[in-house]
């Protein structure tokens, strides 16, 4: 546990103003609790990598923030403000297979439904959407892609596809479930690289990620998650071997003080979530 | 000349070839929803759920337009209810409904006297007794749907493509599903008389499907299927007067040679592209 919480489970967030503050939240499907009784606060302009094995309810806990899961006690506020209140203020990119690769819109497309929240009923983007949507693509490296169908992108372009849609959101808090799933190394890279660039202008992001090494170099924030919080803070003081076999149980091995986490395991299971 | 011109003379064919035109249309562009979404089991389901209220109609001697819309309506938002409580799967509804509907629109036709001329109308169609107020109601119908995927376009492409951008967005995705429902539901009503409850499925899934295989673009896909239906409705037509075929069955047959063509030839992804490229690579 990390100063930041307590276990009466009251937040108390030491930056002010707290962009995201979730308290005490419960989801569950059917009558199986995927999380219980989670609670922490993140900051202004914070990159926070979420850990768990399959299961953990990431996936879950992402959905719960944008409020595509019903919360069965425990609230989500976002500047003060329980879900619902914002329209524009988060962008949740999904996982690819949530989507039907195979639907007739192109790259510039997808991009354009970033603006659609902006835009409103019956109104048309116009120039100034358009201007906004070929900035995005540009800034991704991906101009020459515009008229493309989404069908006939590779992982890592259709990814960069996805990053400049929630670019053209002007999101407050960007949500990510697995950016570094199944995509080239030079996509990796892009994405890290917009996340520095979101932090300097102050937007908070959350991933979901298996990569151990990735979340302590180059996040602020680790959150460990297991059905319920185990630890959460910079990646020093949240990962110690004593959290990771908690979160992880046999899937981890310490050996001569490198730890080992069992991808095999991980990947075992896939529908577990 | 005389040949392809003579049996538009006939003022009855004529208002079956505007009526067909129209129909063809208009379900090839609202098809292309119904194709994207999965939805043709539905959609099938709709058009059979018809056939009570306009059995009642009928019976009453009142309105079959009213009767099939009440009925299409009452069909489409139990379908959403009886799905929505999560004890049954949404196909399972949507068969027990259909099927249940399908009976009870039989048994309730089956107490007239001319109870087989009548079902056959219903069930396939009468291009041929299409009166002018019919083609009124056609068309004001017609506009009125196509207004509404108009005006509804970027929120009715948001929760094809991506519902969970629909829930960030906070577009009330039930409603937009229910009104998306409504529409078809329409669609279907005023095709009755066209391609009747049998076929109208062919004729809303049919083009849309042709126009999947041509082209990656939604708006050109429905500009695609919309032509499609319409030379599939004028063809149709012409077809069933010169072999002497019933129209509604010739109109589905073109579009499923149109449908086959697309599937061969379509550019790159046609079946006979691939064989040429496997072949030169055999080579």
């Amino acid at each position: 546990m990390t100063p930041l919480t307590n276990r009466s489970g009251t937040a108390t967030c030491a930056w002010a103003p707290a962009h995201l503050l979730v308290e005490d939240i419960t989801v569950s499907y059917g009558h199986r609790p995927a999380l219980q009784e989670v609670t922490f606060c993140v900051p202004v302009g914070t990159r926070v990598a979420v850990i768990g094995p399959n299961g953990a309810g990431k996936s879950t806990l992402f959905k719960a923030l944008v409020g595509l899961l019903p919360l069965d006690k425990g609230s989500v506020m976002i500047h003060g403000l329980p879900l619902g209140h914002h329209r524009d203020c988060v962008a949740y990119l999904p996982q690819r297979e949530e989507l039907d690769w195979r639907f007739p819109v192109t790259v510039a497309d997808v991009v354009m439904m970033g603006r659609y929240g902006r835009l409103g009923w019956f109104r048309r983007p116009g120039r100034l959407d358009r201007a906004a949507v070929a900035e995005s693509l540009e800034r991704m490296g991906i101009s020459d892609l515009a008229s493309k169908p989404i069908g006939d992108l590779s992982g890592g372009q259709q990814q960069r596809v996805f990053l400049a849609r929630a670019l053209v959101q002007e999101p407050h808090i960007l949500l990510m479930d697995e950016p570094f799933t199944g995509v080239d190394v030079s996509t990796q890279e892009a994405t890290l690289e917009l996340f520095d660039t979101l932090r300097e202008q102050q937007v908070t992001v959350l991933i979901s990620t298996h990569d151990l090494k990735l979340s302590a170099t180059r996040f602020d924030q680790v959150l460990l998650l297991n059905r319920r919080l185990i630890s959460f803070g910079p990646a020093r003081e949240a990962l110690t071997s004593q959290t990771l076999a908690e979160a992880f149980g046999g899937q981890v091995l310490f050996i001569d003080g490198a730890v080992v986490v069992d991808r095999a395991a991980h990947v075992r299971k896939p529908y577990a979530e | 000349m005389d040949w392809l011109f003579e049996p538009f003379t006939f003022g009855f064919m004529q208002r079956g070839l505007v009526a067909s035109l129209m129909v063809g249309i208009l379900c090839a562009v609202i098809g292309c929803y119904v194709v994207l979404r999965s939805m043709a089991f539905l959609g099938d389901a709709l058009a059979h759920a018809i056939l009570p209220g306009v059995a009642v109609a009928y019976l009453l001697k009142g309105s079959l337009f009213v009767g099939a819309l009440a009925a299409a309506l009452l069909v489409a938002l139990s379908i959403g209810l009886l799905s929505r409580q999560g004890s049954i799967k949404e196909d399972t509804a949507i068969g027990i409904l259909f099927a249940a509907a399908l009976s009870l629109g039989i048994a309730l036709i089956s107490t007239a006297k001319t109870y087989a001329m009548d079902l056959t109308h219903i069930l396939f169609g009468n291009v041929l007794g299409v009166s002018s107020g019919d083609l009124w109601l056609t068309a004001g119908v017609g506009l009125l749907v196509l207004a509404a995927i108009v005006l509804f376009y970027k929120e009715f492409l948001v929760i094809s493509f991506d519902p969970v951008l629909a829930a960030t967005l906070r577009l009330p995705a039930e409603l937009l599903r229910t009104l998306m429902l409504v529409l078809i539901a329409l669609t279907i009503v005023v095709s009755l008389q066209t391609v009747g409850v049998g076929l109208v499925t062919a004729m809303l899934v049919t083009p849309a499907a042709t126009a999947s295989l041509l082209t990656r673009r939604l708006l050109s896909m429905m500009a695609i299927s919309a032509a499609v239906g319409g030379l599939s409705a004028v063809i149709g037509l012409f077809l069933s007067y010169h072999v002497n075929i019933a129209s509604g069955a010739a109109v589905v047959m073109t579009a499923t040679c149109f449908f086959i063509l697309a599937y061969l030839m379509a550019p790159r992804r046609g079946i006979f592209w691939r064989l040429l490229r496997r072949r030169s690579t055999v080579d």
